[in-house]
């Protein structure tokens, strides 16, 4: 990671500029405006690869009544940032950005079939399956130079590791890379918890901007978190995803 | 664990009870490197343990043949009582061609409270092809405060199949008790020719938060989840094992779903209230499953399998 600071700091960009993060331990990066106006369109929870359309099991927990208001929509997130699974997709992106970073494709590919493994249900595996495929396509489609890591990771593409090529790809810092791709996948779901509970727009926004010190705290961890301890606590999001499956009337497809 | 206990007669209870537990903390404060060898091979029409080795406070009972030649039944014991911080238990199982075992605990594990250390169970399970492992250990009872890891790896062969179950609690709850500090960890991860197709990695740290909160026991002390992979499995089949488990998760609070993995296997969770449900319901499963395997549905097994 220094060493990547080093090479983008180095470079010429006079209108490079640099990022920096109120978080210390997470200070470490820049990004040149290049680099940030590709982040800003591929991590966007408006990107075309239908993350709108999966609540992960939140749709149920509303049915059930687990989640009714914004403040149990806000404790659920964070929580979830916490222990749950995201976090160790997260820390899966990381890993697949290294590999991507270093060309080691079958270390890549080794990631990818360890994500595919760890998912807990049909619907949350076809959702990582689903969404890794269409942004993988989408890389390929923006830049040839993804074909080569797009061949050789075939199909299924989980997410997380299609995110990890592209922040290799547009060298976007670690820890950026990992903020952004946890605010997205946080921006999704409250909008989904939004229409769900239902709750205002305003509230949704409110929820977004308290889960800061949580997302903050997710993206340091995926980095720090070593590969022995790659554990999550996943019950709740399991027992709901598996309800949905068979849940009557659905408006998302997990 | 006193349902469980009850059944059990005085010659087990004997060597997982008071008595024992007694002389272990009178050698205060050293933890147990226990170790547990077995390896099975296929003799004519008969699954035989043909090599067995065990180190305290790990045993193994004479294996037995409830439901004829072909399905091997083995008892292992804890003999000290509970898993303490510290301890590092070791077990390695082998089912060799066209073996079949069904491999339980004599009790309930109990993992005491911490004062600091970890206590770690490994084990390393390897099956040859046509073997058959059925892997149902008794529930483990992970007192407050515990800081316990498992690591479960199972290489399986293809045309291997494994169907295993994890039973917890946490907290002694009938005495009020919730886990509300410690860690647990629990990580089964099945593989095969190099590539994983199942892989829990099961994380609670205890914090009272954790406890009631809907993201992991929901309030609910007992969790189950039973896995298969072997066979390919129908669509029906998963909606049959599905039908049986809810038809089990009705009371106590329960939840329970089941899902197909990768490679053609089967998942199924449980979260609820009571050890005695959670066996019932993982049960209910793991009979139909075994009308799959062609093996007879265990007769004397409808509450879990039941160590003689």
């Amino acid at each position: 990671m220094r060493g990547l600071r080093r090479r983008l700091t180095a470079m010429p960009e006079a209108s490079g500029v640099e990022i920096m993060l109120m978080n210390e331990p997470l200070a470490s990066g820049s990004l040149t405006s290049a680099s940030l106006l590709a982040l800003l369109q591929l991590a966007s929870p408006a990107l075309p690869v239908g993350a709108y359309s999966y609540s992960e099991g939140l749709e149920m927990l509303v049915e059930q009544g687990a989640i009714a208001t914004a403040a149990e929509l806000q404790t659920w997130l964070a929580t979830e940032l916490t222990q749950g699974a995201i976090q160790l997709e997260a820390a899966i992106a990381h890993r697949a950005q290294q590999a991507a970073q270093r060309h080691q494709w079958s270390q890549l590919s080794a990631w990818n079939h360890w994500l595919s493994a760890t998912r807990e249900t049909s619907e949350l595996r076809q959702q990582s399956w689903q969404m890794g495929q269409s942004l993988l396509k989408l890389l390929v489609a923006l830049d040839a130079d993804c074909s080569e890591p797009a061949a050789q990771l075939g199909t299924p593409c989980n997410y997380a590791i299609a995110y990890g090529l592209a922040a290799a790809h547009w060298q976007w810092p670690a820890a950026v890379a990992l903020l952004a791709y946890l605010q997205s996948w946080a921006a999704n779901l409250t909008t989904a918890g939004v229409k769900l509970v239902p709750l205002g727009q305003t509230a949704g926004q409110q929820i977004l901007l308290a889960l800061a010190a949580p997302l903050q705290a997710a993206a340091q961890a995926a980095i720090a978190r070593p590969d022995t301890q790659l554990d999550s606590c996943s019950w709740g999001t399991s027992l709901a995803s598996l309800a949905h499956a068979r849940q009557y009337s659905r408006l998302f497809r997990s | 664990m006193s349902a469980a206990a009850n059944r059990l007669p005085l010659r087990l209870m004997s060597g997982c009870g008071l008595l024992i537990e007694g002389t272990r903390r009178s050698a205060a404060f050293q933890p147990w490197r226990g170790q547990l060898d077995l390896r099975y091979q296929r003799q004519g029409d008969q699954t035989q343990l043909r090599h067995q080795y065990a180190r305290a406070p790990l045993k193994v009972q004479r294996p037995f043949y409830p439901e004829g030649p072909t399905v091997c039944h083995t008892v292992m014991l804890h003999t000290a009582g509970g898993i303490v911080g510290g301890d590092r238990l070791q077990q390695t199982i082998d089912l060799g061609r066209d073996t079949a075992a069904l491999l339980t605990t004599a009790a309930a594990t109990k993992i005491y409270r911490s004062n600091g250390a970890i206590a770690q169970q490994n084990i390393t399970i390897q099956l040859a092809p046509g073997a058959v492992l059925e892997w149902l250990p008794q529930e483990a009872i992970v007192f407050n405060g515990a800081r316990f890891e498992q690591n479960l790896r199972v290489e399986l062969a293809p045309g291997a199949t494994f169907l295993g179950w994890e039973i917890v609690r946490f907290g002694r709850s009938a005495r009020g008790e919730q886990f509300v500090s410690g860690d647990w960890r629990s990580r089964l991860e099945i593989w095969q020719d190099g590539r994983p197709l199942w892989l829990d990695r099961q994380w609670l740290p205890g914090a009272p938060e954790t406890f009631h909160s809907p993201n992991a026991l929901a309030g609910c002390p007992v969790v189950g989840s039973l896995v298969w992979l072997g066979l390919p499995l129908t669509a029906e089949f998963i909606e049959q094992a599905q039908a049986a488990l809810t038809e089990r998760s009705h009371c106590h609070h329960a939840a329970g779903g089941v899902t197909p993995t990768l490679g053609d296997g089967l998942l199924c969770r449980y979260r609820g209230t009571s050890t005695t449900a959670a066996r019932q319901a993982l049960t209910a499963v793991w009979q139909l499953l075994r009308v799959k395997l062609a093996i007879a549905p265990c007769q004397r097994c409808a509450s879990g399998p039941e160590p003689l």
